[in-house]
């Protein structure tokens, strides 16, 4: 008995000492909800935001709502109730998060809208978004390049309830398919998930072996799908990404992963945080709602210039 | 004859070494208290090596308590243990058996899903580089079995065997793990006859190779065949201790239930009336051909009590599970009071007025998360609701009567069903059966496994109630007790009814010879 | 010596009580930490949030304990709420069509078509349970996919926006479940309460909430007993079904959209809760306000570890932690009320 009480005193300290954190010489409380910190494009995008709001004298908390748009409703309601000064948001769900920054705009609380966009206008601070279809369009023009023109591919596609899968999906065809020997023999979606595309990526192989490129709404399924073709000895396949993740970005340099559209996350998540830092001191906004910031294609050629969805500084060229 | 030419074969009381101070273990001052009750209060007890060293008592009386200390399943309260002049102690069942102490539960502890080898070995593996040697463990069963002149395959799963064999797989189990003493937990109560003899000639193997056997069951006159020492508690306490051959059934009884009463025929004459239950062709087929049930007729009548008599598997127990609306394959036609019911299920058939008190009380009868009341009231919420809901008041007044009625030794009706004795628990099935209005009570074996004085105040009862009118059929295995407490008879054999008798012209050898008609073959192989 | 004892007697009293509500005392551990170390944890905006985010765990909960009761599982509460969630969107914004009619069913209908179908879910699992003699685990985590993925068609895997209504359709209003308040406390809390009050009276006062425990407690004896098995189980699931459906329509309303995942994973949280609240996962043993409880230590853990910054991987370690920790101070608690049963027992003898 004496060691449970024990062990309670320590869960007790152990709490106690995570959470200590000072609260004084603050201008206000920052909150940066993310769908998770597992994923390293979510990562990122929390931890510079983190970072950037620390740097200008805000205290933050950076949470998450796995996707859930009732969590992501909880986690808005606690940052009103707790005070928070502004939020920044990347959603979980264009439609389910309207209410949610509607309920902290009603509360005097600016939300600032990073990497996804909601279905309306006039609620939210700001909406700074990457633009996919430029970067989509972008990375499949190099694909068409890398496949000479024509050829068999298969697409896999991003979460269907993500409005990003449907615009990069546009994106890759509004280009490709303006080449009529562009054929593709297979699309499905692998919910931007790292082990079903490579488990889809295999079933797909059964049935065409002979496929030359696969093109992916993401960087985790790119991973995925080339895991699998690597496996089945299919090194020669041309594969592209999107995101711009570190993990890409090495195979790029290793010659597995032909290019990626890197996602100007960094930037992104800077700005919100700036804006918002604008918004508090000065009362009005900075820019208009609706932003969009342009992907960068990443290839062979231009890979170690950028690390952690940013170009690093001081790197100019790969020679 | 000399005795040294055939030692082993004869194994009687006079070749045994028998010295009286040959004490291998010694339990001094043993006291165990439990939520409710004091189990034990200063007991003391020896084990003399080698002999069958008997243990009785009502139920409640402390007999399992103190056997399952001394097996290392509980640890006492205060008191000590001394293994040949050595203090021990049990901590676990597992230290026990470091100590060469061994047990055999009444509830068997046999794992049916695996196989005779298996079982033998559970726990204690023999291992070949770390992996479980089938081939080994198969080996030294074979060699065990053999010994025991036990004819069972080593591959067949245990579930598979008859209850007399899987009692003997752990003994089997306990043989093979070469304990010094052997706790036997009431092992004939799910045994027939024959088995029985088996199992008391491997006891006297065992006794022979130098094991000392420590023995516990209600059965008196099987305690004076293949006792010993006795020793007799009663309420926790130590009442008297003998050598076997200088006692006799009355002495036992006497320390076991005081002066209280003794051993007498439970039978009151009263008026039997008009017919209660009639069935017509009650028929319940049997998975792979042929009827447990075999279109069965009889009738009840008011006041009567209808014993039913037959061997294992005669299709007693299924008879009831027809009866009670458990058997959902069963046809046939039950009239009550002259109407005919069509309720197919139990809930419907207690509602028509027929209920059971299943034999299985630990699996069938109680509920063991729940209070004694709220399994007393279990079948007959309907019957205490006040509006829409139970009434707290109808409720307790509910179990307050009946407890107060069928003697049901608790303190508080709050306390857990499990913290009763046998007896008490068997009663709680029993009030709450008779809790529902029933017109006609099944009783399935319902002095199994509780003591001589629980078992007088269940006859009492069974009197009382057909006294007060019910119909009561009475199922049991023991002829003695079918014949003490019935009005009339039937007997059972291969799903069909082979015999009925009257009160007065019930003997033994007649049931018994009614119980053999189709097991002629059998019988002749079994002798 | 005996005066020895005694003081021993009392301190095992005092520390079975500290012991018999392992819930309450999670949840007063909880409060207190939280208080300590969030600046702004106890004020009544707070507690009030809190307490709605806890509703919706709860409402779950309760028709679960009623499944865990009768010593089943119920996995597809989860899904269901999505599934009803889906449903109540697309009959308020696509309506229902009939050949080429579509009839659009005012709110009030719209929630009672909605618990129908939670409802019939539930039935479904107790039925294929109950009568095919399925283990519960698997049948419900059939209905764990079936459900979602039914809530995934229902809109092709979009979300229905908006959930406003239109006054020319007769079916505003629909937000108002998930935003409105009465007394100043939200819907969802009072539902949470209504419930909880329903359920402590029908497991205690109806022989159906009887019936659950012995279910729970013993089936077979229960059986010869006369409960019937099928129908109760039915019931149990059903219960659970309508739950699910609350909680779906309580999101879709808070959210004013219904999206297919709605309630994904929120079954373990609720089986937590029930566990949490000291029910046995065998059955038997449980109580509604135990699980009220246990859904309150959770929620408070969850938001007090937002509130107090502790990074998500952490709160998911604490959690974690909570949940099994509460069970060992259970079966520690049950060994403790044996001794200090026995040591009274000693007492009295000594004494007499």
């Amino acid at each position: 008995m004496k060691k449970s009480l024990l062990f309670i005193v320590v869960l007790a300290l152990v709490l106690t000492s995570v959470a200590a954190v000072s609260a004084a010489d603050s201008k206000g409380l920052i909150y940066v909800i993310t769908p998770s910190h597992s994923n390293p494009f979510f990562g990122s995008e929390a931890e510079i935001a983190v970072a950037k709001a620390e740097e200008l004298g805000y205290t933050t908390k950076s949470v998450v709502h796995d996707d859930d748009a009732n969590k992501q409703m909880e986690l808005f309601e606690t940052a009103i109730a707790e005070g928070a000064k502004a939020i920044i948001l990347d959603n979980a769900g264009a439609d389910a998060t309207v209410s949610a920054v509607q309920k902290a705009k009603d509360a005097g609380i600016p939300t600032f809208l990073i990497d996804r966009e909601i279905s309306e206008e006039g609620i939210a601070a700001a909406q700074i978004v990457s633009n996919n279809y430029q970067g989509a369009s972008m990375v499949a023009e190099y694909f068409v390049e890398l496949m000479e023109e024509e050829g068999t591919y298969i697409e896999l596609t991003g979460r269907d309830t993500d409005t990003n899968a449907h615009v990069r999906s546009q994106g890759f065809h509004d280009v490709i398919d303006e080449y009529p020997d562009m054929k593709m023999i297979a699309q499905d979606t692998a919910n931007w998930d790292q082990t079903e595309a490579f488990e889809k990526m295999e079933t797909m192989l059964q049935a065409n072996p002979d496929v030359k490129g696969v093109i992916c709404g993401n960087d985790t399924m790119a991973l995925g799908a080339k895991a699998a073709l690597d496996a089945a000895g299919k090194k020669d396949v041309i594969v592209m990404g999107f995101d711009g993740s570190d993990d890409v970005i090495q195979s790029i340099k290793d010659g597995g992963i032909k290019a990626t559209g890197l996602q100007p996350v960094a930037a992104i998540s800077i700005a919100a945080v700036e804006q918002a830092d604008y918004y508090l001191t000065n009362g009005k906004f900075q820019k208009e709602e609706k932003q969009s910031i342009d992907c960068v294609l990443v290839n062979a050629e231009n890979a170690c210039m950028y690390a952690k969805f940013a170009p690093i500084e001081g790197v100019t060229s790969c020679k | 004859m000399s005795e040294t030419q055939f030692p082993e074969k004869t194994g009687t009381l006079e070749n045994r070494a028998e010295n009286p101070d040959d004490i291998i273990l010694h339990a001094e001052k043993i006291t165990k208290v439990y939520p409710g009750t004091t189990a034990l209060n200063n007991v003391d007890f020896d084990a003399y090596r080698g002999k069958v060293n008997v243990l009785v008592g009502e139920n409640g009386a402390g007999k399992s308590t103190l056997m399952k200390i001394l097996a290392g399943v509980e640890q006492p309260t205060s008191g000590k243990l001394y293994l040949e002049g050595k203090e021990i102690s049990n901590g676990s069942i597992k230290e026990a058996g470091r100590n060469g102490i061994g047990i055999i539960f009444q509830e068997m502890m046999v794992f049916p899903n695996l196989t005779v080898t298996e079982n033998i070995f559970t726990g204690r593996e023999k291992r070949v580089n770390g992996i479980v040697s089938y081939k080994e463990q198969r080996a030294e069963t074979v060699k065990i079995l053999k010994k025991m002149e036990q004819n069972i395959n080593p591959d067949q799963l245990v579930g598979e065997l008859r209850v007399g064999q899987q009692q003997i797989i752990e003994i089997a189990r306990a043989v093979s793990e070469k304990r010094k003493i052997l706790i036997m937990d009431e092992p004939t109560s799910a045994l027939s006859n024959d088995e029985v003899k088996v199992l008391f000639k491997l006891m006297r193997e065992l006794l022979i190779s130098g094991v000392t056997i420590i023995y516990i069951s209600h059965k008196l006159e099987e305690l004076l065949q293949i006792g010993d020492y006795i020793t007799v508690l009663r309420d926790g306490n130590k009442m008297a201790s003998a050598k076997v051959k200088d006692i006799n059934l009355p002495w036992i009884i006497r320390w076991m239930v005081g002066e209280k009463h003794t051993m007498k025929s439970y039978h009151q004459t009263r008026q039997i009336g008009e017919e209660l239950m009639r069935v017509e062709n009650i028929t319940l087929p049997r998975i792979g051909g042929g009827f447990s049930v075999d279109h069965v007729n009889f009738t009840v009548h008011k006041g009567e009590v209808l014993g039913l008599y037959g061997l294992v598997g005669a299709g007693r127990s299924e008879l009831f599970e027809c009866l009670c609306g458990y058997a959902k394959d069963a046809s046939g036609k039950i009239f009550i009071q002259n109407k005919e019911i069509k309720s197919r299920h139990i809930d419907e058939r207690i509602s028509d007025g027929i209920i059971l008190v299943p034999e299985n009380r630990q699996v069938d009868g109680l509920v063991q998360t729940m209070s004694v009341g709220g399994n007393v009231v279990l079948s007959s919420l309907k019957n205490l609701m006040k509006g829409f809901w139970i009434s707290a008041k109808e409720e307790k007044k509910a179990i307050n009567k009946k407890v107060e009625e069928i003697h049901i030794k608790v303190p508080d009706t709050n306390n857990l069903i499990t913290s009763l004795s046998g007896g008490n628990q068997q009663k709680v099935v029993v009030s709450r059966a008779l809790l529902t209005n029933p017109t006609i009570l099944l009783l399935d074996e319902p002095t199994r496994g509780i003591d001589v004085g629980a078992k007088a105040e269940i006859f009492q009862l069974v009197n009382e109630l057909a006294s007060k009118g019910y119909g009561i059929i009475f199922v049991s295995t023991e002829l003695k007790e079918v014949i003490s407490v019935s009005d009339r008879i039937l007997v059972m054999s291969k799903g069909k009814i082979t015999g009925e008798f009257t009160r007065e012209e019930a003997t033994e050898e007649a049931l018994v010879t009614a119980s053999a008609i189709g097991h002629e073959l059998e019988g002749v192989k079994n002798a | 010596m005996p005066e020895l004892k005694g003081k021993k007697a009392n301190w095992l009293k005092i520390e079975s009580f500290l012991m018999k509500g392992r819930a309450f005392i999670a949840l007063i551990f909880v409060l207190i930490i939280f208080t300590i170390i969030v600046p702004n944890f106890v004020n009544s905006t707070n507690l009030v949030v809190m307490t709605k985010h806890v509703a919706i765990y709860a409402t779950l909960a309760i028709g679960m304990t009623f499944v865990i009761l009768t010593g089943g599982i119920d996995l597809s509460v989860g899904s269901i709420a999505g599934l009803c969630a889906m449903m109540a969107g697309g009959f308020i914004n696509e309506g229902i069509t009939i050949g080429t009619n579509t009839y659009y069913p005012s709110i009030p209908m719209v929630l009672i078509l909605t618990m129908a179908i939670g409802t019939f879910c539930g039935i479904i699992n107790g039925f294929i349970i109950a009568k095919f003699n399925v283990a519960a685990f698997i049948a419900t985590l059939g209905m764990w996919y079936v459900a979602r993925g039914f809530a995934q068609i229902r809109s092709n895997g979009l979300t229905f926006p908006n959930l406003v209504g239109r006054a020319e359709l007769g079916n505003t209003g629909f937000p108002q479940l998930g935003a409105g308040s009465f007394l100043g406390i939200s819907y969802s809390i009072w539902i949470m309460l209504v419930f909880m009050l329903v359920a402590i009276f029908v497991t205690r006062k109806l022989p159906f909430g009887r019936h659950v425990y012995a279910i729970g407690g013993n089936e077979k004896a229960a059986r010869m007993s006369g409960v019937a098995i099928d129908k109760t189980k039915i019931g149990v699931y059903a219960i659970s079904g309508f739950c699910s459906s609350v909680v779906g329509l309580i999101i879709a309303s808070q959210l004013v959209a219904s999206h297919p995942m709605t309630g994904d994973s929120y079954e373990m949280t609720a089986i937590a809760a029930v566990v949490l609240g000291g029910a046995s996962l065998s059955g038997g043993i449980g109580s509604i306000g135990g699980t009220v409880i246990g859904a309150f230590v959770i929620g408070i853990l969850s938001d007090g570890l937002v509130m107090a910054g502790v990074s998500s991987f952490w709160q998911q370690v604490a959690k974690g932690i909570v949940i099994v920790f509460a069970v060992i101070i259970d079966q520690v608690q049950r060994r403790l009320q044996e001794r200090v049963s026995l040591s009274q027992q000693v007492e009295e003898k000594e004494n007499r």
